[in-house]
């Protein structure tokens, strides 16, 4: 019971963080509004006994993604009597609303067997090591290969060249 | 314990608000943004289908992990281009990012 009424309070949460990134006003705003929605997902993921993917997505998503996003918020200047939103915002509006309908229709009607009940305990590190490593190997060779060369991209495209 | 319903109702509620911001947005750090709302969106997803119906419970994670693997990626990516706009053309709006516009 305890959970459940954890789980509503986190889950509100992340919906209204999420909604502050796209409605906010301020970049700044906007930036900071994702910290605490990713955060909500990471916790999400405790929810679901996944422990080692919530700490990957506080450490990779709190502490990278989000300080890459406000130093790029820092380097380019936004003009703040501008509007954020296009004028294609009230089509952007329908479309998200339709296919909000559409996903939560969809995922309420079917009646998915299972419970999470049947094995409440967290998986432990070594069952997720030995299916990242082992079975799951060579995508994780090619996922880190991928990695290294938009990371090498990333710094040749932003590096400031001779005579510019 | 909560249904699996919440977990994808929930996922969808993100899922549709990174939509918005993505048509909606005119700056290319927010439409940036609103893209990690998504994708966050569908490996919740993902955890979410693997911890209910995976007998493994297992499967779903490391796709979880594949994602955020290019999530960073991207991230890395998107914004050495964003920077580079900008310095070319003093904006970072992608509405009037339209050299290679037909």
């Amino acid at each position: 019971m305890a959970t459940e009424v954890l789980w509503w309070i986190f889950a509100v949460a992340t919906v209204l963080l999420s909604a502050g990134v796209v409605f906010s006003r301020s970049v700044l705003h906007s930036a900071i509004f994702l910290i605490g929605s990713l955060g909500g997902v990471g916790a999400m993921y405790v929810f679901l006994t996944v422990d080692f993917l919530a700490l990957v997505q506080f450490l990779v998503y709190g502490g990278a993604v989000t300080v890459l996003i406000l130093l790029a918020l820092m380097l380019t200047r936004t003009d703040a009597k501008e509007s954020l939103n296009g004028t294609q915002a009230p089509w952007a509006a329908l479309a998200g609303a339709m296919l909000l309908a559409i996903l939560v229709s969809a995922s309420v009607a079917v009646k998915w067997p299972g419970d999470i009940d049947d094995a409440p305990t967290t998986i432990p590190l070594e069952t997720i090591s030995e299916k990242l490593f082992v079975d799951f190997g060579p995508p994780f060779v090619i996922a880190s290969v991928l990695l290294l060369v938009a990371l090498v991209g990333a710094i040749i495209l932003a590096r400031q060249e001779e005579g510019e | 314990m909560v249904p699996l319903e919440n977990y994808l109702v929930l996922s969808a509620v993100m899922f549709s608000l990174g939509v918005y911001g993505v048509l909606a947005r005119r700056n290319a750090v927010l439409v940036l943004m609103s893209v990690e709302l998504m994708l966050n969106a569908v490996s919740l997803n993902f955890v979410a289908f693997a911890a209910y119906l995976d007998p493994e419970r297992i499967t779903g994670a490391i796709f979880a992990v594949f994602v955020i693997t290019v999530a960073a990626a991207e991230v890395g990516l998107a914004l050495a281009i964003v920077i580079r706009l900008f310095r070319n053309r003093a904006t970072s709006n992608v509405d009037e990012a339209a050299m290679m516009k037909w």
